[in-house]
């Protein structure tokens, strides 16, 4: 069936996502540091696997966009029809989104589909008001509803939705408190409540916090078991999460809630590490294992959160010697865990049904998908 | 086409037999849990009647049922073979499936057998209340319907988490006269214990069994008692298969395979020791699989080693193989099969290699029992239900290959207490554990000799 006509105001956050690979929690404020750190600019080519997709069914579409990286340069490579509404500034930023989310408005557009992260659909979202919002996932942090579980996700969104065949629901935008996380503590804050186009499996989960005593107990559970087997020598990198920072805790050293840090004989030998440090910790160390949970609802393991554990990290640790560890409260909830590394080769490699730690010498098996492989399941 | 072969009641056998006559290798001896020497009977008598310690330590090939015994015996046994004919057909396999079906005893399984005479041996030596726990509730239920028989008292200690999913098997008890708690409890020192360290445990046998044990050992009048593991419990349940021997002759057939779930030890063993005699004569290719779950798989995944029998530390320590006796299994819904060990004549005879063993998921479990279900009726246990599963592969295999196999599944009970296991099942809400293997090998690796 044809897409009837549409109008679709488009934008990219150019910065998202490069402050992930080199350890730092989020890019807002932060982008010249991650580009000194080596850090390549993700987002435009992300919202191009979107496009790409979008273009062989879109016809009718209109887009509004704002110019140069901010959008006109990505829609002009990927031959779509569009208008330039907002003129982009060199170092664009948050009142950029804004301004450009202000005129897409002014042109009634039925969707904005815009290419970033959590701070991106804050922006957005304080802007769209009814309007549909819906986010192709580039940025370090997305425990937002409104972004897709790939850039191939939210062409199919965009694509249903243009269509009439997809509706949209309310769904929360959220955002780690960055003031309780610097107290060490990991919990989402609510910042606006925005629509999207939606369809089960293929939209984010908001990010759940799950706080229980008995969840706590299996919590426990894991990380004794977890400080039993790590005394085999390995050099240990502990992924995101409450869950591993458990298992930091029991092993007294500190833990980077929202980073990656390396434990070795109960020691902690590397704290917050980026990308680099890992590729440097594998070529000197000869074991060397991976413990990473799922966060939160949306069940990703590895690529959201600790996005230093690239694929080139997993490929030289080896699939067999990455551990997954869930309290099995998280894992109910769960229709799935999900990967996506940015390289497919690597999606494909960890799918299937992995073996998951839920409590003291218990495991369960989980089916383990590639995020970009949903779109067509 | 013949379905069922019954036997009559004076068929029900005489003579119990003790497989230990016939090991090929010989026991270890059970140690002491606090001296570690091996056990002595006079170790024993502080919870269990000079008849029963006679029968742990007898390598007598047969031993006579009492009179009294086989009176109660009657009301059940000689327990059905079934020709599972529609399964057969379900499957369009050629080969030939059996079952026998424990099912009929008035508690609902082939727990009975052993806390009958378990019962009577106590009686008649003057004990007044009999101490024990229950996984699933299947013993529990058992030994509260032979002690009301013998008109003893009984106190059962019931996995929390079988407690709180089979409300209606402590009813069951009620009625028989038993008084049931919810394990850990705190009727006990250690069950307070438990419960101070882990107030959400789901509990497990080896806890309940502490309890068990630690109000016989503390009240004169009272003796424990354990549906599983024990030798003289194998003993007792040796009438199911003796029966079977007869009624494979019944219907001129001979097994090739057969299928018995196997937690502690009991059905499994009662059912297919009196084969080993054959097996170790002229039968040698008769396979007899032992099946368990993926969340506690004791023979597929354990270590053969001593271990205590209980959580804390009082049972006997026996040779078995093992998870370590501070496993705490997941709460899966074959709680009958929750156990950290095995049976120590059982283990002898796997680590010997004339029993298999095998270990099965919750899911693939419960898929095997409906469609057992839709073809031969009965709802089995979801304990049972292991044995089942790999019965059906092994019918598929059959078909790809031609083969006329004779395949046994031993049908220890129904699964009318388990019904929200099946609700669970059909909502699609049933986990499947796994048991880590290689990460508790890991943890074992460098752990400090003790």
């Amino acid at each position: 069936m044809a897409a009837r006509v549409g109008k679709i105001g488009f934008l990219i956050n150019p910065i998202a996502g490069m402050g992930g690979a080199v350890g730092l929690k989020g890019t807002d404020g932060l982008a010249g540091q991650a580009l000194a750190r080596g850090a390549k600019p993700q987002a435009p080519e992300r919202a191009m696997v979107c496009l790409h997709l979008l273009s062989r069914e879109a016809d009718g579409f209109v887009f509004f966009t704002a110019s140069g990286e901010m959008g006109g340069r990505a829609l002009s490579e990927c031959g779509l029809h569009y208008q330039v509404v907002y003129e982009a500034p060199q170092g664009s930023g948050s009142q950029d989104t804004k301004a450009a989310c202000r005129a897409f408005l002014e042109n009634g557009v039925d969707l904005i589909l815009f290419c970033g992260g959590d701070g991106t659909a804050r922006d957005v979202a304080s802007i769209a008001g009814q309007a549909p919002i819906l986010g192709i996932p580039a940025g370090v942090k997305m425990h937002s509803g409104v972004f897709a579980i790939s850039p191939q996700a939210a062409a199919e969104l965009a694509l249903g939705f243009a269509r009439g065949d997809l509706k949209a629901r309310e769904t929360e935008i959220v955002d780690v408190d960055e003031e309780l996380y610097r107290a060490g503590e990991l919990q989402t804050k609510l910042y606006a409540v925005a629509r999207t186009p939606y369809q089960p499996v293929l939209v984010q989960e908001r990010k759940r916090i799950y706080v229980s005593g008995n969840e706590e107990e299996f919590k426990d559970q894991i990380a004794l078991f977890a400080s039993e087997f790590m005394r085999d020598g390995s050099a240990y990198i502990l992924g995101a999460g409450t869950t591993t920072a458990r298992i930091a805790e029991l092993l007294q050293v500190e833990k980077t809630l929202l980073g990656v840090d390396v434990v070795q004989n109960g020691k902690l030998i590397q704290k917050d590490a980026s990308e680099r440090d890992l590729l440097a910790l594998l070529d000197r160390e000869k074991s060397v294992k991976i413990i990473v949970s799922p966060i939160g609802a949306q069940g990703f393991i590895l690529g959201r959160g600790s996005q230093q554990i690239s694929a080139a990290v997993l490929r030289s640790v080896g699939e067999e010697n990455l551990i997954i560890v869930s309290t099995p409260h998280k894992l109910a909830e769960l229709p799935q865990l999900l990967v996506d590394t940015g390289d497919e080769q690597m999606d494909r490699i960890m799918a299937g049904k992995r073996l998951v730690v839920t409590g003291y010498r218990i495991a369960q098996r989980k089916e383990t998908v590639a995020a970009s492989a949903l779109h067509d399941i | 086409m013949k379905i069922k072969y019954l036997l009559d009641e004076e068929e029900i056998p005489k003579k119990w037999y003790n497989v230990a006559a016939d090991m090929p290798t010989p026991l270890d001896p059970p140690l002491h849990p606090g001296t570690l020497k091996p056990l002595c009977a006079a170790d024993m008598e502080m919870i269990f009647p000079k008849a029963l310690i006679q029968q742990e330590m007898s390598t007598e090939r047969w031993i006579d049922i009492p009179e009294e015994v086989r009176d109660i015996y009657r009301l059940w046994r000689p327990t059905p073979l079934y020709r599972a004919a529609a399964l057969e057909k379900a499957l369009q396999t050629p080969a030939k499936i059996y079952y026998k079906y424990e099912g009929v005893s008035p508690a609902g399984s082939h727990k009975p057998n052993t806390a009958v005479p378990q019962a009577y041996y106590n009686m008649k030596e003057g004990i007044e209340r009999l101490a024990t726990e229950t996984g699933a509730g299947q013993w529990g239920s058992a030994l509260a319907l032979a002690t009301c028989l013998f008109g003893l008292k009984c106190t059962v200690y019931m996995v929390r988490s079988s407690f709180d999913s089979k409300p209606y098997r402590k009813s069951a008890m009620r009625v028989w006269g038993a008084d049931c708690f919810a394990s850990p409890s705190d009727k006990t020192n250690f069950g307070r214990k438990i419960l101070a360290e882990m107030p959400d445990t789901p509990g497990s046998l080896g806890i309940a069994i502490s309890e068990a044990v630690e109000d016989a050992a503390s009240h004169g009048d009272t003796n424990y008692a354990l549906g599983s593991v024990l030798n003289h419990v194998l003993i007792h349940q040796s009438v199911e298969g003796l029966e079977l021997k007869k009624q494979f002759d019944l219907a001129d057939d001979y097994p090739d395979v057969m299928f018995g779930c196997c937690g502690g030890g009991s059905n499994f063993p009662g059912m297919i020791f009196p084969f080993i005699p054959d097996k170790m004569k002229d039968k040698k290719d008769l396979r007899m699989v032992a099946c368990e779950p993926t969340a506690c798989p004791t023979l597929t995944k354990g270590l053969f080693a001593y271990d205590f029998g209980d959580t804390a530390g009082m049972a006997p320590v026996i040779k078995m193989y093992t998870l370590g006796h501070d496993f705490i299994p997941p709460g899966i819904h074959a709680g009958g099969l929750r156990y950290h060990g095995d049976a120590p004549l059982l283990c002898n005879l796997v680590h010997d290699g004339l029993i298999e063993a095998t270990a099965l998921q919750q899911t693939e479990v419960f898929e095997a029992a409906t469609l057992f279900a839709r073809s031969e009726g009965i709802i089995p246990a979801p304990e049972a239900a292991h044995a089942i599963k790999p019965a059906i592969d092994e019918a598929r295999r059959c078909k790809k290959t031609g083969e006329a196999k004779t395949i046994f599944i031993s049908l220890s009970g129904h699964g009318h207490f388990d019904l929200a296991a099946y609700d669970a099942y059909n909502d699609g809400k049933l986990v499947d554990y796994e048991y880590p293997a290689d990460l508790v090998k890991q943890s074992l690796a460098k752990l400090p000799k003790v």
